[in-house]
């Protein structure tokens, strides 16, 4: 069964240079263009398997996390549709959505709710989260004055236990020091054998190894490979090596309307 | 609360997806989007927690807390006493001018100050916007309740007030909650409408206080709106705030002209078309949010 299913996924970024241009644009009522364009993702045709854990990889600028927010539903598709069966968590880009003045505690309440999780079960599992996260008084304490690596911790320990159909992680774990690592895997570990729907983004190639079931390799906003990851993380090796071969980024011109 | 519970058990199981989040279908949208207020039903926790946040954070570093409810507004009645009261002798309808004057700046505040947190509660919320899925409609309403904290605590030197100069309000008190509820859908309305610009275009930020200060000179805070000339009148009742503004003096001091009850009323119907248009703007322009943080 299809956890995450995109169909024909393309979303474009309009650049305008100054914000004066939107407001020349909307006296033109879009007859005359004032902005360039970036297509951050074109043609994502992809499935995700319930059960299965993938890595999304690629170089950077090539739409990994962009699919993710798309996923998450952050970020609107410009065209193509998403398909969804049950509830997303995710961890994108330090922080998944935590006030900064905030504590912990309170954010971990508040992003519960976000989830629809009501108040009385999110306080049930304030403590799983504080054990989870490991640090210790700051649980207490604005997440402002949380180093990075504490951010990720909560972000992470709340996104697994309010208990995700699937979970989105955007190289995140990264920051994380060792031993806080080797829990995380041990928890993704867990929610595979739960038969959780996972998607990773991820530069380390031995987490790929290790702890997925498949990649998928993105360039320049456009799937380039997806299968074993035997077979596609050398594809992505490979790119790295050869510089002419990663996507160029580049603003065109608006198509005519 | 304990059927939400079973349900969210129900979903441990490791098998089952979550079956209160059902299969989601997400494409763009285009033209008229459906304004699905339901969904901020749903919501309605997400709303009291920011809300509540916002009112216990506000004072939080202060020195003398939430007494700056009552010192503005207090203050600024005192200056305008002195110099719209006594030294311009503005005419107060019969009422001592202090009381005239704080019955008019209560709601004020309350909409001036409901208008711009809501207008600015989008950009001070921009960590939830680019992390988290959740209807953006949220902010701008839970950025609107903070306000009648300070307007409910203001309002005790009101009654103060009432007791010192001999005023005993009539019937017209019970229409109070309506007036309040139509300050609320008001700057409700106008913070959607600047809110959902504003992220779009950054100079909002700067026209705010600007325009904040252009209309209270243009609704009766410091004068009676019977010193507006006749001509006037039709647009002056454009101004929603002249109309709230209007129904506190005559719901609480029981002033009214005969222009009250057309101000009033225009003030109601500029109030909805102000709410409706703002949601149906915002909703239209919401999904960009996140690329516009």
């Amino acid at each position: 069964m299809t956890a995450v299913a995109l169909r024909q996924i393309a979303k474009r970024y309009d650049i305008y240079q100054r914000p004066i241009d939107r407001l020349k644009e909307l006296m033109w009522r879009n007859r005359k263009s004032y902005h360039r364009e970036f297509w951050a993702l074109r043609d994502i045709d992809l499935e995700f398997e319930r059960g299965l854990t993938t890595a999304l990889i690629g170089p950077n600028g090539s739409g990994k996390s962009t699919m993710l927010q798309i996923i998450a539903g952050v970020v609107q598709p410009t065209l193509g549709q998403m398909h969804i069966a049950g509830r997303v968590t995710a961890i994108l880009e330090l922080g998944a959505g935590f006030q900064s003045d905030y504590t912990g505690r309170e954010n971990v309440i508040l992003n519960g709710m976000i989830l629809g999780i009501g108040k009385d079960e999110m306080l049930e599992r304030l403590d799983e989260i504080a054990d989870f996260a490991d640090i210790g008084d700051f649980f207490d304490q604005p997440v402002k004055t949380y180093s990075s690596g504490m951010v990720v911790r909560l972000a992470f320990a709340t996104a697994i236990t309010v208990d995700p159909d699937i979970l989105l992680v955007d190289e995140a774990l990264a920051v994380g020091d060792v031993a806080f690592q080797v829990k995380c895997f041990d928890k993704i570990d867990a929610l595979q054998k739960a038969g959780k729907t996972i998607i990773l983004v991820t530069h380390s190639m031995d987490a790929v190894k290790s702890h997925c079931h498949q990649a998928v390799l993105l360039n320049g906003g456009k799937v380039m490979a997806k299968g074993k990851q035997d077979k596609v993380v050398p594809m992505y090796l490979d790119l790295m090596e050869r510089a002419d071969a990663v996507a160029a980024k580049v603003f065109t011109a608006p198509a005519a309307v | 609360m304990e059927k939400d519970k079973s349900k969210v058990r129900s979903s441990v199981s490791p098998q089952e997806p979550n079956t209160h989040q059902p299969r989601r279908i997400i494409q763009p949208q285009t033209g008229w989007v459906c304004l699905n207020l339901p969904e901020l039903v749903e919501y309605r926790e997400l709303i009291w927690l920011l809300a509540w946040r916002d009112v216990s954070s506000r004072y939080k570093q202060t020195a003398v807390g939430i007494a700056w409810a009552v010192i503005q507004p207090f203050v600024l009645m005192v200056v305008f006493t002195v110099f719209f009261g006594n030294m311009a002798k503005i005419p107060s309808e019969g009422v001592p001018y202090p009381i005239f004057n704080y019955a008019g700046m209560l709601p004020w505040q309350y909409f001036f100050s409901a208008m711009v947190n809501s207008s600015n509660s989008l950009l001070a919320n921009s960590p939830l916007l680019t992390k988290v899925y959740f209807p953006r409609l949220v902010i701008p309403c839970a950025a609107t309740l903070p306000p009648l904290i300070d307007f409910g605590i203001s309002s005790i030197i009101l009654v103060g007030m009432m007791i010192y100069f001999g005023i005993a309000p009539g019937l017209g008190l019970l229409w109070i909650p309506a007036l309040v509820l139509l300050a609320f859908t008001t700057a409700l309305g106008a913070g959607l409408w600047l809110g959902a610009l504003g992220m779009l275009y950054r100079d909002v930020h700067h026209l705010v206080p600007f325009i904040a200060q252009v209309l209270m000179f243009a609704s009766p805070v410091v004068y009676p709106s019977t010193l507006v000339p006749e001509k006037w009148r039709a647009l002056y009742g454009l101004n929603p705030a002249a109309g709230i503004i209007e129904g506190f003096r005559w719901s609480l001091l029981s002033i009214h002209s005969p222009q009250s009850t057309a101000i009033i009323c225009s003030s109601v119907a500029v109030s909805l078309i102000l709410l409706l248009s703002g949601i149906i703007y915002f909703r239209q322009v919401e999904k960009d949010f996140a690329d516009l943080v």
